[in-house]
C-alpha cells in the first residue's frame, strides 16, 4: 500500500487546487470558535484531519444559496423583453478529508441531481459532480453520536469516495478506489509501505430492516410522532447538518426595479412555511406531522422510491440538535411498536 | 390493481423557464382571470404538446413561479391558458399583467388524466370554483374527439352566479345536445335562471349509471368529500373515480421536496390520481 507523511498534506492539497481547482476540506473557521466546516482551503491554511465538521460535506455540491439564473427586463425597440442568463457551470472541486458518512451519501444525491446515475438534469450539480474528486479519512474512533455501523459495510465502505486515507502513525495509509485515486497516489507525495490498515472504528447500531413498511403502518398513530417529536423545536438544523437532506426552496431576488436573480436554497421539511398553502391549509400543521415526514422520506418513501436509505449514520443530527433529539431513539421507539 | 407510475415523467423540465408572452386576459370572476400566453420562440409553441390535467408553472421573473392547470385543451395551438385565483403573492403579482407583458413558463408537468384508456367510457365530470380550469381543458378536449367517448354528463358549481367562470364555454355547453352540462349555484341571484344547489346534490340529480363510467372531480375540498361520497352512492368504485391533487411546490420536478404525500409527489406522480390510488397513500392531505 502506499503512505503519504502527515506533513505532506499540505503538498497534496497544493497539488490538487494546482489546476485552479477548488479544495474543500474540513477547517476552523476563522470567525467562530473552534467549529470544523468543510469550507474552500488556500494554501497555508491548515487542515483538520482529525475533527469532525459541524455540517456535512454536501455544500460543496448543493451550495446553501445557488443562483440558478439572471434575469432582466430590457427595453428594446419600444419593446420590453426578458432576457435570461443561465449560470455558468462551475469547475469540480476536490472534496478533501470527506467521511465515510459524507462520501456515501453522494449516492442518494446523485440518484436525484446527477442525469449519469438517473438524476434530473441539474446544470449546476452536474457540473460540480462530474469531476468531482473524494479523498476520504477512514474512522478509527467514533463518538458516540455516530451510527453508520448499522449500514452496510459501515466505516469500511468506499462508495463515493475515489481515495481512502487509513490513519497510521505520523501519516496516513491511502488507497485508491478509482482511478482517479490510482493516479494520485502515483504522485511522488505518497512511498511504498508495509504497514497494516488499521482497525476501524465500531459505532452504536440502529436496526433499520422492516422500517419502510413499519413506518407505513405506524404512520396513523398520531401520539407516537408527538411523543417521539415532543423535544423538537421544528428548527431545521437536522436537515441543515445533513449529508442527505436535499431539499430546497426557489425564490426570486431583485436587485433594482429591472433585474435580479432566481435562486435556490437549502429548506427543510421541519418548517411550518414549507407546504404552507396560500389559502391558509397546511397538509402538516404541527411538529409531529412534519418529524413523521422527516423519518418516512429518510427510512421509507425514499427507500420506496429509490432503494436506498436516506441517511448514512454521520450523527451530525444528533450531536447538533439543539433541543436532544436523537433519531437513534426514534427509530427504536418505532421497532418496538 | 393500479399502481401509481415512479417519478420521473418531468426530468427533461429544467428549472430555467421558457419566455413567453401575455395574449390576452380575460376576466373570468371577481377574483380569478384566465391569461392567455404564447411562447416567444415560435418553433417552442409549434412544438408545445400536454394532455389534460397537465400543469404548467407561470413566472412573473421578480415575483416568483406558481402552478398552474392548463385550462386550454391540448387542440388549441395558438395559445396555453391558465386561469388564475388571485389569493397569493405571485398570483396577486399576475393580476397586476395585462397583454404584452412578458413572462416566464415551464410546462408541461406531471401525469394527465388516462383518456385514452377511456374511450368507449361514459365521462362523468364534477367540477367547483378554479377547480374547472382543468376540467374545461379535459371537457373540450372530449368534445374534440366526440366519438371516441360514449355519453358525457358534467355538472360546474360555484358559490353565486358571479363565481362562476368560463361563460362562453358554458353557454355552448349548454347549448350543445351531445352533452348533459348542467351549471348551478350554492345560492341564487334574481338575475339566475339556471340551477341552485351544491354539486353532489345536482350530481346525484343526474343520477349516471356507473356501468363503463368514469367520474373526474376537481375543486374545493368540501366540494370533493362530499361529491365522492355522492359518487359511492351511486355506484361507482374506487377506480372509476379521479381527481387531482393541489400541494405546495417549487420546483415540479420531484426534487424539492414539499409536494409528497407519502412516497408520491404530486408533481410529477399527480396531479392525476385515481380514488384507488389515493386510498393507498397514506392519510396527509
Amino acid at each position: 500500500m502506499r503512505f503519504i507523511a502527515e506533513d505532506a498534506i499540505p503538498r497534496l492539497l497544493e497539488h490538487l487546487a494546482g489546476g485552479g481547482r477548488t479544495v474543500w476540506a474540513p477547517r476552523v473557521v476563522r470567525d467562530s470558535v473552534n467549529t470544523v466546516l468543510f469550507a474552500p482551503w488556500s494554501a497555508g491554511e491548515p487542515v483538520e484531519t482529525g475533527a469532525y465538521t459541524h455540517l456535512s460535506a454536501k455544500a460543496a455540491l448543493l451550495p446553501p444559496t445557488e443562483r440558478l439564473f439572471g434575469f432582466g427586463y430590457l427595453q428594446a425597440a419600444g419593446e420590453e423583453r426578458i432576457e435570461l442568463e443561465p449560470e455558468e457551470p462551475e469547475e469540480s472541486p476536490v472534496l478533501f478529508g470527506a467521511r465515510v458518512c459524507d462520501a456515501r451519501a453522494l449516492a442518494a444525491l446523485d440518484a436525484l441531481f446527477f442525469p449519469a446515475s438517473g438524476g434530473f438534469n441539474d446544470p449546476g450539480y452536474a457540473g460540480r459532480r462530474s469531476g468531482l474528486t473524494v479523498i476520504t479519512l477512514a474512522c478509527t474512533t467514533c463518538d458516540s453520536a455516530c451510527f453508520c455501523s448499522s449500514f452496510g459495510k459501515g466505516p469500511a465502505e468506499t462508495d463515493g469516495s475515489d481515495l481512502i486515507l487509513y490513519p497510521v502513525a505520523n501519516g496516513f495509509l491511502a488507497e485508491p478506489v478509482t482511478d482517479a485515486g490510482s493516479e494520485l497516489v502515483r504522485l511522488d507525495l505518497f512511498q511504498d509501505s508495509r504497514l497494516e490498515k488499521p482497525e476501524l472504528a465500531v459505532t452504536a447500531r440502529v436496526e433499520t430492516a422492516g422500517l419502510r413498511e413499519k413506518f407505513i403502518d405506524l404512520f396513523s398513530d398520531i401520539d407516537l410522532w408527538r411523543q417521539v417529536s415532543e423535544k423538537c423545536l421544528s428548527c431545521g438544523f437536522c436537515a441543515y447538518a445533513c449529508p442527505a437532506c436535499h431539499c430546497f426552496n426557489i425564490f426570486d431576488e431583485m436587485s433594482g426595479d429591472r433585474e435580479g436573480e432566481r435562486c435556490r436554497s437549502w429548506d427543510s421539511c421541519m418548517f411550518y412555511s414549507y407546504t404552507l398553502e396560500t389559502s391558509g391549509h397546511n397538509p402538516r400543521p404541527e411538529i409531529a406531522h412534519r418529524y413523521r415526514n422527516r423519518i418516512g422520506h429518510k427510512f421509507s418513501y425514499f427507500p420506496a422510491n429509490r432503494g436506498e436509505i436516506l441517511c448514512t449514520g454521520c450523527g451530525r443530527c444528533i450531536r447538533g440538535c439543539p433541543a436532544g433529539v436523537d433519531i437513534r431513539e426514534v427509530i427504536r421507539t418505532v421497532q418496538e411498536r | 390493481m393500479s399502481t401509481i407510475p415512479k417519478s420521473g415523467i418531468n426530468a427533461k423540465i429544467p428549472l430555467l423557464p421558457e419566455r413567453a408572452s401575455i395574449t390576452r386576459v380575460i376576466q373570468e370572476t371577481p377574483a380569478v382571470r384566465t391569461y392567455r400566453l404564447v411562447f416567444d420562440d415560435p418553433g417552442m409553441m409549434a412544438a408545445f404538446s400536454f394532455e389534460p390535467g397537465q400543469i404548467g408553472q407561470m413566472s412573473i421573473l421578480g415575483a416568483g413561479e406558481s402552478t398552474f392547470a392548463i385550462s386550454s385543451p391540448p387542440s388549441q395551438k395558438d395559445y396555453i391558458q391558465f386561469s388564475v385565483m388571485k389569493t397569493g403573492v405571485v398570483t396577486t403579482a399576475i393580476h397586476e399583467l395585462s397583454a404584452g407583458d412578458r413572462v416566464a413558463v415551464r410546462a408541461p408537468m406531471g401525469r394527465p388524466f388516462p383518456v385514452n384508456a377511456w374511450k368507449g367510457k361514459d365521462i362523468v365530470i364534477a367540477g367547483g370554483g378554479i377547480g374547472m380550469a382543468p376540467l374545461r381543458s379535459l371537457l373540450m378536449h372530449l368534445l374534440d374527439h366526440r366519438g371516441d367517448f360514449g355519453r358525457i354528463q358534467a355538472v360546474y358549481g360555484a358559490r353565486t352566479p358571479a363565481d362562476l367562470c368560463f361563460a362562453g364555454d358554458r353557454e355552448e355547453w349548454e347549448r350543445r345536445d351531445d352533452i348533459e352540462f348542467i351549471a348551478t349555484v350554492d345560492s341564487g341571484h334574481p338575475d339566475w335562471s339556471g340551477s341552485v344547489g351544491v354539486v353532489p346534490g345536482v350530481l346525484e340529480s343526474m343520477s349516471p349509471p356507473p356501468a363503463n363510467a368514469v367520474a373526474v372531480t376537481c375543486g374545493p375540498p368540501v366540494m370533493i368529500k362530499y361529491t365522492l361520497e355522492s359518487l359511492e352512492k351511486l355506484g361507482f368504485a374506487a377506480d372509476q373515480v379521479f381527481t387531482t391533487l393541489e400541494r405546495r411546490m417549487k420546483c415540479g420536478v420531484g426534487l424539492c421536496g414539499r409536494c409528497n404525500v407519502g412516497a408520491k409527489y404530486v408533481c410529477t406522480d399527480g396531479p392525476v390520481f385515481s380514488l384507488r390510488d389515493l386510498r393507498a397513500l397514506p392519510d396527509e392531505l
